[in-house]
């Protein structure tokens, strides 16, 4: 017997096809219409509506971990100060490095991402918009807890890096290290959700004609990116889970006593946690990309050389997490092997300087704030490249490990390397997510201050690493001779403060009263420029059609572009994988408040699960039923989906 | 607004796809990595930690029993036949197969949860008394983790292909599960040799 899957008395409206460019434009406005309110916040599947609020809240933990930082430098900016005890000082550094890696640093990366890699390639939103929900929900609930719990002074205590046996059931009892380790879980599941998301919309809904040799530099970087956090984020959410059954179930992976091995949680830890710099740091590649080919009117030379400087960094991050342990005493031959795989690093590195450099000295730079961030970038990159060369070397490492001069190099690296490009980033798109210009005279005010506050504070600790001060240290005696070095870094720990209360007023006034930017402030090359500021939730009226690397400067004034998918639904275009050639139409999912309620069983299900093994029969059932109603056909998602199936019936045997 | 010149259609285009060209695939491969990778970190952890033992598993540690191993591994490889069947059928859009197939394979699922119980009870050992056990446990525990998730999966499909509310594109979501299954049972066999066979030869 044959049967077809769409019953006859399912509601059936007939497509509507519409007529013109402006006809379809209005259907659009209505299919993808956010919805108002409380209600439509929570339930909103939009991805610029979530990457918006993914980079607000990573720039709220930004400043909270800047805090932290102040505070510390407060404590240290004479001997023997009081500012901070020794117990909150050691809560104040886990708490900056661990809201700095895991709730900044790596969010705020895939958030930009998220935001701006299906306007680059042309798709209407990432391929798994729930899942996009979901991942956001599970990382600010991740986060909040993390800090309710400092506020009730069970912030973590042992160091971002939480070694054992300092974070064992032996020597950190209470429940400090759980609510490190489980906001490990938390921050690992959204950061892992995002990577398959921006894999498989790069690598599945790019513009018809994108193929992968015509993909924008950025959008090459966050795919690199999100294959770095694809291998290296199970190891330490294994690794984290590991540690929390040590302390809650007994189990003795890292205990000795028991034939556990601590160094099996370095190896474990820094497996992922080397490669965490480089999740950090390869967007960062893709925003100074961006910006020196906008800014010097010029395709970023020796592309090819570019692609594969990433790529390449990508797979020799994951071999050098052992320079982390030079000091655990390891046979030669390894140590051997990891200086001269960090030492490695240098050449795809060094290979985009010189493609950057070489754009420039051949293009018309315009000297924008966006500008004067990547030039910072490459200064201070530059100068974290060159320490790390030298503490790659394991005689130099056993010198200066745990010394200020390790503190020093991964500022350098870390805020040159991304933050700087970060706030390139902001002064460059904020046009196209806002409307509004951010205003030159107090971004040039922004970027100076924080050059300059930056290398007064990290500068003077390479020289402090010298004299011998140990890093986490929460005071030191005024014989040392290290009061007037850090009272300076203290100085310039102001300075930045006071830059980045610069760029929120900026923001701030901005918003308000910036000019207008247009669709197009900066005469950009890539997809996003050719749509309006703010976009709108479809993003583009109708698909566009690439026809080379830089789809903006070939046709001014004019957008290639592809009709035909329908507009009184939700759909989505998919295009073959290398060539991006039309595959077939994909229905996409209207808002839905299932994300958030599943995210809020996690959070149940994770946070109960410190305090006792029985979260997992709490939590258990109360997943089974977010994710039943997530995945089970209902409501206008059914509806529209019985729709499509109406005209196009297919026959199945029954 | 730049000017929009059209210079195609994708009107025609199909709406119901399986295999590489389904977005879901493309998501159950990541999902297959990150817990791929979760399973060989446990893996190594097991050499890892095994380096610091003279014997394997310790002296006072009973060796796995391996009865229960031997028949889960057995019924996960076979299960892949009907698997297979319930795949192809979806692929041609064979209705009735997929709904006894996928009776079938709940049947099968609910029975390897049950063994996973019993290949718990055969490790002999429990978490906390060595990092022997510890190590052991995580490799069990973390597969039985995804087991029992495929299970509700597996249960929540075939209450759908038999519910009035299926959709076409459904059949598309079976195949796609019948990836996750591949890999589930697939992947289980090293790592019940690692677990049930490592304290054998050593």
């Amino acid at each position: 017997m044959s049967t077809t899957l769409s019953p006859a008395e399912a509601p059936v409206e007939p497509g509507r096809r519409p007529a013109s460019v402006s006809e379809v434009v209005m259907q659009l406005e209505e299919t993808w219409r956010a919805e108002p309110g409380l209600r439509g916040w929570l339930r909103s599947v939009d991805h610029k509506s979530i990457a918006t609020r993914y980079i607000v809240t990573a720039f709220v933990f930004f400043l909270l971990g800047g805090i932290e930082a102040a505070m510390m430098r407060a404590q240290l900016a004479r001997p023997e100060n009081t500012v901070l005890g020794p117990d909150a000082y050691n809560q104040f550094f886990t708490m900056h490095g661990t809201t700095m890696m895991f709730l900044f640093a790596v969010p705020i990366m895939e958030a930009v991402g998220l935001y701006l890699v299906p306007l680059m390639i042309g798709a209407r939103n990432v391929v798994f918009p729930k899942l996009n929900a979901y991942g956001y929900w599970v990382y600010l609930f991740g986060g909040v807890f993390l800090y309710v719990m400092f506020f009730l002074n069970t912030g973590p205590d042992t160091g971002w890096f939480s070694y054992v046996p300092l974070a064992g059931p032996e020597y950190s009892p209470g429940k400090r290290v759980d609510v490190w380790a489980q906001t490990i879980t938390f921050t690992e599941i959204a950061a892992l959700v995002a990577s398959v998301e921006l894999i498989v919309t790069i690598l599945k809904t790019r513009a018809p004609g994108m193929s992968l040799n015509r993909m924008p530099l950025f959008v090459w970087a966050m795919l690199v990116q999100s294959f770095m956090v694809l291998f290296a984020m199970p190891w330490v959410a294994t690794a984290s889970q590991f540690l929390a059954m040590d302390r809650l179930l007994g189990t003795h992976f890292f205990n000795p006593a028991e034939g556990g091995d601590p160094l099996l949680w370095q190896h474990l830890f820094w497996f992922f946690g080397h490669p965490e710099v480089y999740i950090i740091f390869v967007p960062a590649l893709g925003f100074v990309s961006s910006i020196v080919a906008t800014f010097t009117r010029r395709p970023v030379f020796g592309y090819p050389a570019m692609v594969l400087s990433m790529v390449g960094t990508g797979f020799l991050g994951f071999g050098l997490w052992v320079h982390h342990m030079f000091a655990t005493g390891l046979p030669q031959l390894g140590e051997s092997f990891f200086t001269g795989a960090s030492l490695m690093i240098a050449i795809p590195s060094g290979i985009q300087i010189f493609c950057w450099i070489a754009t420039i000295w051949a293009g018309r730079p315009r000297f924008t704030v966006p500008f004067l961030w990547v030039l910072g970038f490459v200064v201070l990159f530059i100068i974290g490249g060159f320490t790390g060369v030298m503490i790659a070397s394991v005689p130099f490492d056993q010198q200066v490990h745990d010394t200020y001069f390790i503190v020093a190099h991964f500022h350098y690296v870390l805020i040159g390397g991304a933050v700087f490009p970060l706030f390139g980033a902001f002064y460059f798109w904020f046009p196209k997510v806002t409307g509004r210009m951010l205003s030159e005279r107090l971004g040039r005010w922004n970027f100076w201050l924080f050059f300059v506050g930056m290398n007064l504070t990290f500068f003077p600790m390479h020289q402090l690493g010298f004299e011998g001060m140990p890093r986490r240290v929460y005071t030191y005696l005024a014989e040392t001779g290290w009061g007037d070095l850090n009272l300076l870094a203290s100085v310039g720990a102001a300075t930045i403060a006071t830059s980045v209360l610069l760029f929120l007023i900026n923001v701030a006034v901005s918003l308000r009263s910036g000019s207008l930017a247009g669709d197009d402030p900066w005469v950009g090359d890539t997809l996003e420029w050719a749509t309006s500021s703010p976009p709108r939730p479809y993003n583009f009226p109708l698909i566009p059609v690439v026809e080379g690397r830089s789809p903006l400067w070939g046709h001014p004034g004019e957008l290639p572009a592809v009709a035909g998918l329908r507009t009184d639904v939700r759909e989505v275009l998919v295009t073959s994988m290398l060539d991006a050639e039309p595959d077939s139409r994909h229905r996409h999912p209207p808002p839905t408040i299932w994300p958030f309620l599943t995210a809020v069983a996690t959070a149940v299900t994770f946070i109960t699960l410190i305090f006792t093994p029985w979260g997992l029969v709490i939590g258990a059932p109360l997943l089974f039923l977010a994710l039943l109603g997530w995945a089970w056909p209902h409501g206008r998602d059914h509806a529209e989906q019985r729709r499509i199936e109406a005209e196009a019936p297919v026959e199945v045997t029954a | 607004m730049r000017e929009l010149r059209i210079v195609g259609n994708v009107t025609n285009l199909p709406t119901n796809v399986f295999g590489h060209r389904s977005l879901v695939w493309w998501g159950t491969i990541g999902f297959l990595v990150i817990e791929g990778s979760t399973l060989f970190i446990c893996a190594v952890s097991y050499f890892y930690l095994k380096k610091n033992f003279s014997t394997w598993p310790p002296e006072y540690i009973l060796r796995p029993a391996l009865t229960a191993a031997t028949v889960q591994a057995a019924l996960m490889l076979l299960s892949n036949i009907p698997m297979v069947m319930i795949d192809r059928a979806a692929r041609r859009l064979d209705l009735r197969t997929v709904r006894a197939g996928m009776v079938i394979i709940s049947l099968l699922a609910a029975v390897m949860c049950v063994l996973r119980v019993l290949e718990m009870h055969a490790l002999q050992v429990r978490w906390d008394s060595s990092a022997y056990g510890s190590v052991a446990w995580a490799v069990v525990f973390t597969h039985a983790t995804l087991l029992f998730m495929e299970t509700v999966e597996v249960l929540v499909f075939t209450v759908l292909v038999h519910s009035p509310n299926m959709e076409q594109r459904d059949l598309s979501g079976i195949s796609d599960n019948a990836l996750y299954w591949y890999f589930m049972t697939g992947v289980w066999i090293p790592l019940a040799a690692i677990v049930f066979l490592t304290p054998y030869i050593t």
